[in-house]
């Protein structure tokens, strides 16, 4: 009795879960899609005041956020929210934007500027650009600092939480080198690879990723 | 009485002073009230205050609603400061004094600022001020009374996709024409941003560079098209009745204490606007009809017509560490003074007035700041509009002045301003020595040093 019993209540419970299962896995798209739709509402009519319409901004002060990747997306704008990224420019514009979003809208957000179509390479300092596509590509052994393309991709594409940097402002990648050398942003990998990254090898670089 | 009535502001003015003082104590980052509805810093949207930056032009036509509302949306600003002029001496013979607050620190205003979103449409800012005015005998008087202020309701319309707002839309009530524009090529967020409280200033004015503000209400409604078309049509009356609110504190029962106007008068304003790169650039145009009645206290003392056009531009490149920001703007006025001058109140039935001005700014790391200005009027002469008299009058009755303002700015932290600014004369109401038509007084001699400093909490 105790064995039909329990095989009643397990063919009981089987079919609960077999009832509530698809509602579950549809109210979690029906949260994700409301996510995704006051996300796009904000990425419109607030984001696109600096980061310009689809992500695709003008001024080097504001990086270009479409098709960057979603995972490291998500995980910057945390970091503004829990205030962990703390270079200057982040404590100007972003910690309190930043405290808007809900977790889901975050998630959304990064969905969103990830799906938009990336703004083409800026050409630039021919030499920079030659000496910067060295360092990019190949690194430079003496020194010694690491091919950026190993985590950013051949082509800066970047790779879930390594941004994508082509076709990135030059003057903010500049800026976020420095950032990061001076520990303002905590990005452990970075931290060992660029330490002994001098001024004129991040313009270079700069200049490369921004051409893509 | 009088004694009283700045004694009552005085104590007026404290409590607002350490209320505001324990708000900002209690909150986390003792900034203005925008700074906490959108948790950013004053860099965002300022050059610095007032000077909008492409994102603070944007976050003002959007009615100021971005961020989180705030249960105490209030704000406070000081102004003080110490001003040396030239000389001093007002050359009656008599020894009296242009300013008896020379060399002498001078308060120039406090204000309280309930400012912020109401909802995602509706949002804006009120401004209350009190002010100390200065008179040559050493005395001051108090006054306090609303100052600029700015109500919005917002509508957006999207791309096919919603989500980029290609019109940006809006209705605006404010009590100064030009406070609602986001431009700082226009008057009444033009430079200079701060002025003495007790330096001597050119007599003529337009009626567009200040001379209704407070004092009337502009209900207007303006549109902005992927953020490059801007146009505007505001229609100004005078502030009372359902608006008096727009004037408080105004003198509204003695004639010439504020300025009147007949009906609703039409100001039209459209701006190219383009941004690239760091850089942004504006060129527009703005005019403004104002029929305007002699004396402010009776309707049947009839109306003169004022009309004034003008065109303006701004170039901005804001930066790290550099940035650089310029604004020009030239005002013609034409005068109809219909009425006036039947009862004898003008020297002539129609005048003109022009007024230009150009400023160049730079500032290093939002911290340091120089910026250089140039200002220039001209216009008809007109004996009884620009009357004789010592120091501040005009020996030929012409309204003609010029010069320029050097402006040293250093802001320790974003919200604490120290200021050093030189202005100097080479034409004063209408000449040179003896301009004044009393005394040998030369525009020179107004010339001022005025150091100040402003805060914000």
């Amino acid at each position: 009795m105790d064995f039909l019993r329990s095989r009643a209540i397990w063919g009981a419970v089987s079919l609960l879960c077999g009832m509530l299962a698809p509602h579950a896995a549809d109210a979690e798209t029906t949260a994700a899609a409301a996510a995704d739709q006051a996300a796009q509402k904000i990425a419109g009519s607030v984001c696109s005041g600096c980061h310009g319409p689809t992500g695709i901004s003008t001024s080097p002060l504001f990086p270009r956020l479409a098709g960057q990747q979603e995972a490291y997306l998500v995980a910057q704008l945390k970091a503004f929210k829990t205030k962990t990224r703390g270079e200057q420019d982040a404590h100007d514009y972003m910690w309190g934007m930043a405290t808007l979003l809900e977790d889901p809208v975050i998630e959304g957000m990064a969905r969103y500027y990830a799906a938009q179509k990336p703004a083409p390479g800026v050409p630039g300092n021919a030499k920079l650009i030659e000496r910067g596509k060295v360092l990019f590509e190949k690194g430079d052994p003496a020194r010694p600092v690491v091919a950026c393309s190993s985590c950013h991709g051949g082509h800066a594409e970047g790779a879930s939480i390594f941004p994508r940097l082509a076709g990135q402002h030059a003057a903010y990648i500049r800026r976020q080198l420095e950032a990061i050398q001076k520990r303002f942003r905590a990005s452990p990998v970075m931290h060992g690879v660029i330490v002994d990254l001098n001024s004129q090898d991040m313009a270079a670089v700069a200049e490369y990723v921004q051409s893509l | 009485m009088q004694w009283r009535r700045v004694t009552y502001h005085r104590r007026l003015f404290s409590i607002a002073i350490v209320a505001a003082l324990t708000l900002a104590a209690a909150s986390a980052e003792a900034v203005p009230a925008y700074a906490r509805q959108t948790g950013q810093n004053c860099v965002a949207c300022h050059v610095s205050f007032p000077e909008l930056t492409p994102y603070g032009r944007w976050f003002k036509l959007s009615g100021y609603t971005i961020g989180v509302r705030q249960n105490v949306p209030l704000a406070g600003m000081a102004l003080a400061g110490v001003t040396s002029i030239k000389n001093n001496d007002d050359g009656t013979g008599t020894g009296t004094p242009v300013t008896a607050r020379n060399k002498l620190p001078a308060f120039n205003q406090a204000s309280v600022f309930l400012a912020g979103k109401a909802s995602d449409n509706i949002g804006g800012f009120v401004q209350y001020t009190f002010a100390e005015s200065y008179g040559t005998d050493g005395t001051s008087v108090g006054h306090s009374g609303i100052d600029n202020t700015d109500l919005r309701w917002v509508g957006r319309v999207g791309n096919e996709t919603a989500d980029v707002v290609k019109l940006l839309y809006g209705l605006t009530v404010h009590n100064n024409p030009t406070a609602q524009d986001v431009w700082n090529s226009t008057p009444a967020f033009g430079f200079p941003f701060t002025t003495s409280p007790t330096a001597i200033t050119p007599t003529a004015g337009t009626q567009i560079d200040g001379a209704l503000g407070q004092q009337v209400a502009g209900i207007g409604g303006y549109a902005f098209y992927d953020r490059t078309w801007y146009g505007e049509l505001t229609a100004y009356r005078t502030a009372d009745g359902l608006f008096s609110v727009l004037r408080h504190g105004q003198d509204t029962a003695t004639p010439g204490g504020v300025a009147r106007l007949k009906g609703y008068n039409p100001y039209l304003r459209a701006a190219y606007n383009k941004e690239w790169g760091a850089s942004s650039v504006m060129v527009g145009a703005f005019g403004m009809r104002v029929n305007r009645y002699v004396d402010n206290t009776n309707t049947d003392s009839g109306t003169d017509r004022y009309t004034d056009r003008g065109i303006d531009a701004q170039y901005q490149y804001i930066a790290n560490p550099h940035t650089f920001t310029a604004q020009a703007r030239y005002i013609r006025e034409r005068q109809d003074y219909r009425s006036s001058f039947a009862q004898g109140l003008t020297s002539n039935s129609t005048d003109s007035l022009d007024s230009s001005s150009v400023k160049a700014t730079y500032y290093y790391e939002h911290q340091y700041g120089v910026t250089l200005s140039h200002f220039s009027s001209t216009g008809s002469s007109d004996a009884l509009l620009y009357p004789s008299g010592a120091v501040t009058g005009s020996g030929n009755g012409s309204p003609d002045s010029r010069g320029y303002v050097l402006e040293l700015d250093y802001l320790p932290v974003q919200y604490v301003r120290l200021l050093l600014q030189y202005t100097a004369y080479s034409k004063f109401n209408g000449g040179g020595s003896g301009y004044d038509g009393v005394t040998a007084r030369s525009p020179h001699d107004n010339n001022n040093l005025f150091f100040s400093l402003w805060v914000a909490y």
